[in-house]
C-alpha cells in the first residue's frame, strides 16, 4: 500500500489540503492503521502549538514577519538562478521549485517560531545579544541559552523553586525541597 | 487565525526532529565513593515539536568510610548549549558508609533544527564528606559552594539547638513561624525573572554611574570601600568594587551579595558577585565584572546596596555571616535561608515540633 506522505499527511491534518486532497487522504486513512496513528499524532501536536501560539505577544507585527519571510525566500530563489546550469529550452513548470519553496518556508517558520517560543517564555526581556549565551532566574527556575537552544533544569517533582539566584559569573541557581522527605536538591546552569 | 497559518509549517519542520532518540548515560570514575545502584529515566523523551524533557532518578550508594554531607552531579546536554553545562547538587545529606541514597532531577531542552541525536550525560563533580574532605574533579567550582552550605548547616543546626536548650519547644517553634513566615515575605523574582550576560554589552545608551551602599557585618575578613556600577534603561552593567583585606589570612576568594532597590521601593537579591583574587592582608583589590543584568522593561533600578556573603581564605578555610550579622544588618528579610533552614523548615512543616527536635538530634 502506498502511504500518504509526511508533508501531505501534516497539512491534512491541519486543513491546509485542498478538497479533493483531503477526500483522498480521508480514504486512504479509513484503511490504513500506520498513517491514522501519524495523523492522531500531528493533531496533537497541532493542539499544543496552538497553546503555544496563543502565548505570542499582542504587539507582534505579523505584516513585517511575512514580508521578511517572503524577502527570504525571493533571495534564496534568486541564488539558486545564479548558479542553476543557462539551458535554452523553454521554461517549464515543474513541481521542483515548488518544494524547495515550501522547504524554505518551513525552516524559516520554524526558526521564527522557535524564537518567539523562547521570547513569549520571558514576556518583556530581550536578551542583550542573542547569540550570546546567557542565564535567566524567574520565579519558574532557570535556564541557560545559547546559539538558539535552551536547557532548563529542575529539581525533583514538579514544583517551583524555593528560591533561585544569578551570579554576574554567568550562574544561575534554583532551589528545591522534596515535599515527602524534606531533600533539599540544588539546580544549577553555567553559561561558561 | 495567523497562528494557525503557522502550524502546518512548524508541524513539517517536526517531522525532522520526532523521529530522534535522546540518548543519555551515566559516568562514575573507577575510584568513585559512591556506586550506581539504579537509573531511572521514565518517560524521558521528545515531548512536542523541538522540546525534549528528561526525567532522571539515581539511586546511589556510599561505598567509601566517611558519612556523605553532599553530592553535585554534572549535566552536560551535547549538542544542545555549546560549551554550557548544568549540574544537581544534593546538600545536609547524612548518608553512613554503606546507605544508599537518591538525586532526582528534570530537565528541559528546546532546540532548533539539527542533525544528530540529543545526548545527555551525567557525571560526578564532587562529594563532601562529614570531615569538609572533598572528593571529585571539581569542575564546577562544587568544593567552595557545598562547603559554604556545610557551615551554614551547622550554623543554623547550632542556632536552633541552642535555641531549644534555652527557649524550649515554644521558642523554637516561635523561630519555625516566623522562618515561614519571611520564607512567604521574601521579594522574589518575577514571572520575568532576570538575564545576565557574560562579555561586553552591545547596548550604545551611555547610562548612569550609580555607587553601591555596603552593609558593614561586624567579623567579615573584606571591607568594601567603594563600587559603581553603569545603569541604562532596565539593565545594569559592569559593576566594579574596591575592597579591602582587613583580616591576617591571605583570601584567595570572595562572594558579595548585590542588593537592588526598584522605582517600587522594592528590594531584592539580584546577583552575586564572585570574585577569584589573591589578597594579603591588608591589601586592597578591585572586583570587575564584565558581565551585564537585564530586568523586566519598566523595572527602574533607583540604588544598589551590597554585602559580604562569603569569603574563602589562601589555606582552603572559609568565613560566613553569622546569624547575628545577618539579622543586625537586617538581610534576614531579603537574603533566602541556608539549604539546611530550608530543610528544617519542611521538617517542621510536614511533621510538627516533635519530628525537628528528632531531626536535630541526629546531628
Amino acid at each position: 500500500m502506498k502511504h500518504v506522505a509526511e508533508t501531505e499527511l501534516a497539512l491534512y491534518t491541519s486543513g491546509d489540503v485542498s478538497l479533493w486532497r483531503r477526500a483522498v487522504v480521508r480514504l486512504h486513512l479509513s484503511g490504513c492503521d500506520s498513517c491514522r496513528v501519524r495523523a492522531d499524532e500531528y493533531r496533537a501536536d497541532q493542539q499544543a502549538l496552538r497553546s503555544v501560539g496563543e502565548d505570542l505577544p499582542e504587539d507582534l507585527d505579523w505584516d513585517a514577519l511575512s514580508a521578511e519571510m517572503t524577502a527570504n525566500i525571493r533571495v534564496g530563489l534568486a541564488a539558486g538562478e545564479c548558479v542553476a546550469p543557462r539551458s535554452r529550452k523553454e521554461p517549464r513548470w515543474s513541481w521542483r521549485p515548488v518544494a524547495v519553496a515550501v522547504g524554505v518556508v518551513a525552516l524559516l517558520a520554524a526558526g521564527v517560531t522557535l524564537n518567539l517560543q523562547q521570547h513569549a517564555q520571558a514576556p518583556g526581556l530581550t536578551p542583550v545579544e542573542d547569540r550570546s549565551p546567557m542565564v535567566q532566574v524567574s520565579e519558574s527556575g532557570i535556564e541557560l541559552r545559547a546559539n538558539g537552544n535552551s536547557m532548563g533544569v529542575s529539581g525533583a517533582g514538579a514544583g517551583r523553586p524555593v528560591a533561585v539566584s544569578a551570579s554576574m559569573q554567568g550562574t544561575a541557581r534554583a532551589r528545591y525541597v522534596d515535599d515527602e522527605t524534606s531533600q533539599v536538591t540544588i539546580t544549577s546552569v553555567y553559561s561558561q | 487565525m495567523k497562528t494557525k497559518c503557522i502550524i502546518p509549517v512548524v508541524l513539517l519542520a517536526a517531522i525532522a526532529v520526532s523521529g530522534q532518540q535522546l540518548t543519555h548515560k551515566v559516568s562514575l570514575p573507577k575510584d568513585s565513593p559512591v556506586a550506581l545502584i539504579s537509573d531511572d529515566w521514565g518517560d524521558s523523551g521528545v515531548s512536542r515539536a523541538f522540546a525534549l524533557e528528561l526525567h532522571v532518578a539515581l539511586s546511589l550508594r556510599n561505598t567509601s568510610s566517611r558519612r556523605i554531607h553532599g553530592i553535585t552531579l554534572t549535566v552536560v546536554a551535547q549538542e544542545m548549549t555549546a560549551g554550557g553545562k548544568a549540574s544537581i547538587s544534593v546538600p545536609s545529606l547524612n548518608v553512613a558508609p554503606g546507605d544508599n541514597f537518591s538525586v532526582r532531577s528534570d530537565l528541559h531542552l528546546l532546540r532548533p533544527l539539527g542533525t544528530g541525536g540529543p545526548q545527555v550525560e551525567v557525571s560526578l563533580d564532587g562529594v563532601l564528606f562529614d570531615d569538609l574532605s572533598f572528593y571529585g574533579p571539581d569542575k564546577l567550582h562544587s568544593r567552595r559552594s557545598m562547603t559554604v552550605w556545610e557551615l551554614e548547616a551547622r550554623r543554623d543546626r547550632k542556632y536552633f539547638k541552642a535555641l531549644l536548650e534555652t527557649a524550649g519547644r515554644d521558642g523554637l517553634q516561635k523561630e519555625m513561624l516566623d522562618g515561614l513566615a519571611r520564607q512567604a515575605d521574601r521579594p522574589q523574582f518575577g514571572a520575568q525573572g532576570v538575564q545576565i550576560v557574560r562579555g561586553r554589552t552591545t547596548n550604545i545608551e551611555p547610562g548612569r554611574e550609580v555607587q553601591f551602599a555596603f552593609l558593614q557585618l561586624p567579623d567579615a575578613p573584606i571591607e568594601p570601600t567603594a563600587g559603581l556600577a553603569r545603569i541604562a534603561a532596565n539593565e545594569v552593567r559592569a559593576p566594579r568594587l574596591q575592597v579591602r583585606n582587613t583580616s591576617n589570612r591571605p583570601i584567595r576568594h570572595l562572594e558579595i551579595g548585590w542588593i537592588v532597590k526598584d522605582q517600587r521601593g522594592q528590594e531584592m537579591v539580584a546577583a552575586s558577585l564572585p570574585s577569584d583574587l589573591a589578597l594579603a592582608p591588608g591589601a586592597s583589590s578591585q572586583v570587575l565584572q564584565e558581565a551585564s543584568m537585564k530586568f523586566p522593561q519598566g523595572t527602574a533600578i533607583q540604588s544598589m546596596s551590597g554585602f559580604v556573603s562569603s569569603v574563602e581564605f589562601a589555606d582552603g578555610s572559609f568565613w560566613i555571616p553569622s546569624r547575628t550579622a545577618l539579622g543586625a544588618a537586617n538581610l534576614r528579610r531579603v537574603v533566602a535561608p541556608s539549604p539546611e533552614e530550608e530543610r528544617l523548615l519542611q521538617i517542621y512543616r510536614k511533621k510538627g515540633i516533635g519530628g525537628l527536635v528528632e531531626e536535630l538530634k541526629k546531628f
